[in-house]
């Protein structure tokens, strides 16, 4: 049986003894075939010394008792690593980010303590997935929709820690911004609400953020200053329609302009989440199409050489399926607006309408949709990239770890990103997964994210090549001031120092935080490269 | 029906609703594939679901794809995949499905999928 690091034996079995005590001994586990569970699935250490494993995990059912966790943890040093619904895979999933750490699978604090028509939010567990929080909506015919991630089975509450996105309006997408008001248990096991739960008997709590005083809410987040227990969201309303409608421009350099408008029209909160794309775009598994990679040879076509090759082709050269939310009334406005001002700036672009749907759907309807993700419906199809398909099929893979590139929201930022990413696949001897008709996705409306799925095996020498390929992105990424924006436990140490502004201050400022707030350093030792002071010399 | 027969029927009807809580239930079995199994294993909607496009591939014809089509699966093998996982699939926690939920699935599959 593994032991946490720097912990005797018998101390570790009286730590397990008390987690029993307080949880009750069927929510212990410690066999090495119950362990085994807590594997992270799509590992990119796989079989290998370094995988981070657990010695151990416990499942609470209430906030006492992860209280009492936390308390016995601190009396024998046992570092813990709190999961929610622990399906984050590509980032981790459920193993912690220090080997022999024990798991608090929080996946039984799975109540919806409250939901609002009248105020549009939710409060929640950590162990509520979003499949839960949409049927107990389906169920009660609630006028609510949930902006939601792709695939759906994580957690409200661990997604929005892990900075996680989704696909609806701005304000729904980032889902951390989108929380008002946590429940935390803290690193010395005292409850703390944020917010306006800091006022006894509180009717506010998930309507205003603030309270007073500096918000500590982020602290939570990617990070390991707790564990958060509840948390609130803001829910949008469901809309009366849904419509979408779609842009298309013929040259390269129309990009800029349209850029420049859809993202005046998303700001201005007149559509949700813009899906840019290109006909001539390859795909991130199997490469360029043939003929843009005839096209980018050893180097990198010149725009006036990706113009002439567009000249020939009767495709165009760009698309942006633009997505409304509304009565129709405003969808329709909003797509007439629209038009109007794309076709000012581009006078050739050609719009297509859409689907217009009337919501809520019925059941049926909602199965059978090709907008799950627009509407707030869970689904688990996504995994149909990565499973066993015609790309793969004689090599299919055993997870992936996802990078995504913070990216300027710009047709220049775009096309360095795309670049960049291309030149370093072929640079690490892989085919590039971008080219120059790639496109960065919309997930936080401010910025792109260009995005790319790293396979993970179960042989360690394609492992190794996979994880240099990882590393040399972040490398490559930074040296253009480009950074990443969260990562799997065998990345963060490295991540996290590429972020090195005056000498990494902002590291050592967080450090200073974790070691007064968490003095034994029992929380997620590690996570996204923050160490208590004990193991700091040896991990920072 | 005579009166000692009659004192005897709650104690042979506790006896038998025991022993029924304890054996796998198809019908248990049947929700719980809904609510983990069924996103990635169920038939299209709209277009094929990861799990079963997967073993379409795979099995290229010569076994049904769709899971609960198929009448030979072995129980030791739905255990060792469920809690092992298998290339993409990841593996389920006993906080997710617990060893007696898994042994609805079982029951369930082999049962033939939906005959109960």
């Amino acid at each position: 049986m593994a032991l946490p690091p720097n912990v005797s034996e018998a101390d570790f079995a009286a730590a397990l003894r008390e987690f029993q005590s307080a949880v009750g001994s069927d929510w212990v586990f410690h066999s090495d075939e119950e362990v085994a569970l807590y594997r992270d699935s799509y590992s990119i250490e796989r079989d290998e010394p370094e995988e981070r494993v657990a010695s151990a995990a416990v499942a609470p059912a209430t906030v006492e008792e992860v209280q009492e966790i936390v308390r016995t943890a601190n009396r024998y040093g046992i570092p813990l690593y709190p999961i929610s619904t622990g399906r984050n895979l590509t980032y981790g999933g459920s193993a912690p980010t220090l080997s022999g750490s024990v798991v608090v699978d929080l996946k039984r604090m799975n109540r919806i303590i409250e939901i609002s028509e009248e105020n549009n939010f939710a409060l929640v567990e950590p162990g509520v997935s979003y499949f839960d929080l949409y049927k107990h909506i389906q169920e009660r015919g609630l006028r609510l929709m949930v902006d939601l991630p792709d695939p759906g089975w994580g957690s409200p509450v661990g997604n929005s820690l892990d900075h996680g996105l989704g696909y609806t309006m701005g304000p729904f997408r980032d889902h951390f911004s989108a929380h008002c008001g946590m429940e935390v248990v803290t690193a010395e096991g005292e409850v703390v609400r944020t917010g306006m739960g800091a006022l006894e008997d509180s009717k506010t709590w998930q309507a205003y953020p603030y309270g007073v005083g500096p918000t500590i809410d982020g602290l939570f987040a990617q990070s390991n200053f707790g564990i958060v227990t509840k948390m609130g969201f803001y829910l949008m309303p469901m809309p009366e329609n849904f419509m979408t409608g779609t842009v298309s421009v013929p040259r390269y350099r129309d990009l800029e302009p349209l850029i420049a408008e859809v993202s005046y029209l998303e700001d201005s909160l007149m559509t949700g989440m813009p899906n840019y794309s290109s006909p001539y775009g390859g795909s991130r598994i199997t490469g360029p199409l043939p003929e843009v990679d005839a096209l980018m040879g050893d180097g990198w076509p010149t725009i006036d050489e990706l113009e002439a090759f567009l000249a020939d082709r009767d495709q165009p050269a760009w698309q942006v399926r633009l997505s409304f939310y509304g009565a129709q009334e405003t969808v329709h406005a909003n797509w007439a607006a629209a038009k109007r001002r794309i076709s000012k700036l581009i006078p050739d672009a050609v719009f297509e309408d859409g689907d217009l749907l009337d919501l809520p759907l019925s059941a049926e309807d909602a199965e059978q949709t090709h907008y799950k993700r627009e509407l707030g419906i869970p689904a688990l199809e996504i995994f149909r990239i990565v499973t066993r398909n015609p790309n793969t099929a004689n090599e299919p893979w055993h997870g992936h770890a996802d990078l995504f590139a913070v990216v300027p929201r710009t047709a220049q930022g775009a096309w360095q990103a795309t670049r960049i990413m291309a030149e370093t696949y072929r640079e690490m001897g892989w085919i590039p997964a971008t080219d120059p008709f790639s496109m960065p996705v919309c997930y936080y409306p401010r910025n792109f994210m260009l995005s790319t799925l790293v396979p993970t095996w179960d042989d360690p020498e394609k492992n190794r090549r996979s994880r240099e390929l990882y590393l040399k992105l972040i490398d490559n990424f930074a040296e253009q001031g480009i950074g990443i924006y969260r990562t799997t436990p065998a990345f963060q140490d490295y991540l996290v120092g590429t972020y090195a502004y005056n000498d990494h201050s902002l590291l050592r400022f967080q450090e200073k935080l974790k070691d007064s707030i968490d003095p034994n350093g029992i929380i997620s030792p590690g996570r996204y490269g923050l160490w208590p002071e004990k193991m700091r010399s040896r991990n920072g | 029906m005579n009166r000692q027969s009659l004192s005897l029927l709650p104690i042979a009807a506790f006896v038998s609703f025991a022993a029924m809580a304890q054996s796998p239930s198809v019908q248990n079995g049947k929700a719980v594939y809904e609510t983990w199994c069924v996103h990635c294993h169920g038939e299209a909607a709209p277009g094929p679901l990861p799990g079963t496009s997967a073993l379409e591939i795979r099995y290229n014809g010569a076994l049904p794809a769709v899971l609960t089509d198929r009448t030979d699966l072995a129980p030791e093998y739905i255990r060792t995949v469920v809690r092992n996982g298998l290339f993409s699939m990841p593996r389920s926690r006993k906080t997710e499905i617990s060893d007696s939920e898994l042994e609805d699935i079982v029951a369930y599959l082999t049962a033939g999928g939906d005959n109960e």
